[in-house]
């Protein structure tokens, strides 16, 4: 089987599991016939169009997208020196150990209403939350995976006369970055997670917003049109990363994040 | 593996560490920390606004002594349970099943991967709709949540059970209800297990999500789960103390019932070992 049959074959075991969820859908929407809690496929398809349109659906991608890409990075920036710092230093992973073991079983979420009397509906509520969400992923996976470098390579590297900052740079980094690259994905996940739901509770705008929005007018139509824009961001997304994954560390594809 | 990497790390803290010159520095950020909080509370207007760590603890215990906490934290908990078991059985069935048939992970396959990127909080507001904002809302949402890791850990199970080990059993004779109790199942304990653990950590995050969202949305305010009650103490009586004290109940029930299931994990399945 070439690579050309296989994607073909991939595409239409997908379109085919598709067809069969939009059938049933379909066919319980008119059993149920009650348009206003299961409005058929037909109707939410034409109200998803217009939202594309009318414009909003870019709108609200690009305030989520923003948000989620400013603290993603912030959150990457910090977590991975951090994590890398700790993997190296048993000073630093003693210093920053237990804070991070206790804040940590807390989850992003748990901190909405915290944040909400602090700083109120507002931009800085999802954005803290998403920072939050994303920066243990990134600490940790960095963490362990300088912990777990081959020695080897290093010894070989000390033995070959390279002195500690050379061996860390072209040594120890490198080989990182396929945990760097798991921490991402699973940050990516868990902080997608977060800005739904924070925009959904505390934020004026957005994707999480709009669904909710859409819930408080009581019409379900728009409430899945918004929720298949969420579906494919959140998919777009997810492939993405596992693509990007692929591309940095092409001896390692096939890994399984999330869940 | 790529899941384990973040899931089973096991907390740093033990009691061996409590010794030297190493407990001091591990102690030495969350204390100063701590009393930076308090010594920066000192100055804060008296305001119930405003959190102190002394403010947390003494919530704790009036929140505690009035019953509100036990009576809250028993909600989430029942809530998780239904939950956590609808999600098991469904998603485990449904992933063994799906990793032993190769039609059936044809079919549901890309379903089940393209629903697992979007986050399960999307769907709260068509569950609001749907249910109101009472346990079946919150239990739906957290059973959603919790359904994927199950279903995704017990398709990996199934999937990487040695086929010569059921040839072998059904060439010994065995029917197949032993074969499944005693190849099948037991070789895709491991990582039915597995997805339980990551299932329960979905399922504290995601009952906090639910309950919030849904105390957020509630026309009176009804006492009903940890993360409800989070909400009222936002919107009726803004305090922080109130609202901190919850949020660590929530943190130490997710990590006790994490050690639970990571201790039957150990205990169920002794030959996994290496995690």
């Amino acid at each position: 089987m070439g690579p050309g049959r296989l994607r073909r074959s991939v595409l239409f075991t997908y379109l085919r599991s598709m067809a069969v969820v939009v059938c049933v859908w379909w066919a319980v929407s008119l059993w149920l016939a009650r348009p206003y809690l299961l409005p058929p496929p037909a109707t939410v398809a034409s109200a998803a169009f217009k939202l594309l349109t009318s414009g909003r659906v870019a709108a609200a991608i690009a305030v989520s997208g923003q948000r989620l890409l400013i603290s993603y990075v912030l959150a990457a920036g910090i977590g991975v020196p951090l994590g890398i710092g700790m993997g190296l230093s048993r000073w630093m992973a003693d210093l920053f150990d237990w804070l991070i073991e206790m804040v940590r079983p807390i989850s992003g979420i748990a901190w909405i209403p915290v944040l909400l009397v602090v700083f109120g509906v507002s931009n800085a509520l999802p954005m803290a939350i998403i920072f939050y969400a994303a920066i243990f992923p990134f600490i940790l996976n960095s963490a362990s995976g300088v912990r777990h470098v081959d020695p080897r390579l290093t010894s070989a590297a000390q033995v070959l006369g390279a002195r500690r900052w050379r061996i860390i740079l072209t040594v120890v980094l490198p080989a990182v970055v396929p945990d760097i690259m798991t921490g991402a994905r699973i940050a990516a996940s868990n902080s997608w997670m977060a800005l739904i739901v924070a925009e959904l509770i505390g934020a004026p705008n957005g994707l999480g917003f709009s669904v909710g929005y859409a819930q408080e007018l009581g019409n379900a139509t728009l409430v899945l049109a918004w929720i298949i824009y969420v579906g494919v961001c959140g998919y777009v997304l997810d492939t993405t990363l596992h693509w990007l994954q692929g591309r940095l560390t092409p001896w390692r594809v096939g890994l399984k994040v999330g869940g | 593996m790529a899941q384990a990497t973040v899931a089973q790390r096991t907390v740093a803290i033990n009691l061996s560490d409590f010794s030297g010159i190493r407990s001091v520095v591990r102690m030495a950020l969350p204390l100063s920390l701590l009393m930076l909080w308090h010594l920066l509370s000192l100055g804060w207007p008296r305001s119930p606004q405003f959190a102190t760590p002394l403010g947390v603890v003494r919530a704790f215990f009036e929140l505690w002594a009035k019953g509100h906490l036990q009576a809250g934290a028993l909600i989430s908990i029942e809530r998780i349970l239904a939950a956590f078991t609808l999600a098991g059985i469904l998603g485990g069935s449904l992933g063994l099943l799906m990793g032993y048939w190769p039609a059936l992970d044809g079919w549901l396959g890309p379903l089940v991967h393209t629903l697992r990127p979007i986050a399960p909080y999307a769907w709260i507001p068509l569950v609001i709709l749907w249910l109101g904002i009472g346990d079946a809302a919150v239990i739906s949402i957290v059973a959603y949540a919790a359904f994927f890791p199950m279903t995704v850990n017990a398709i990996t199970g199934a999937r990487n059970i040695d086929r010569n080990l059921i040839d072998t059993a059904r060439v010994l004779g065995a029917s197949p209800p032993t074969l499944f109790s005693r190849v099948f199942f037991p070789a895709a304990l491991p990582s039915l297990l597995v997805g339980a653990r990551l299932a329960m950590g979905s399922a504290w995050i995601a009952v906090v999500a639910a309950e919030l969202a849904s105390g957020s949305r509630a026309t009176q305010s009804a006492m009903g789960g940890l993360g409800q009650m989070m909400y009222i103490f936002y919107a009726y009586s803004i305090n922080l103390n109130y609202i901190v004290a919850c949020i660590i109940t929530v943190g130490v029930l997710a990590l006790v019932s994490d050690r639970l299931l990571h201790a039957l994990y150990r205990r169920l399945t002794p030959w996994a070992r290496g995690t």
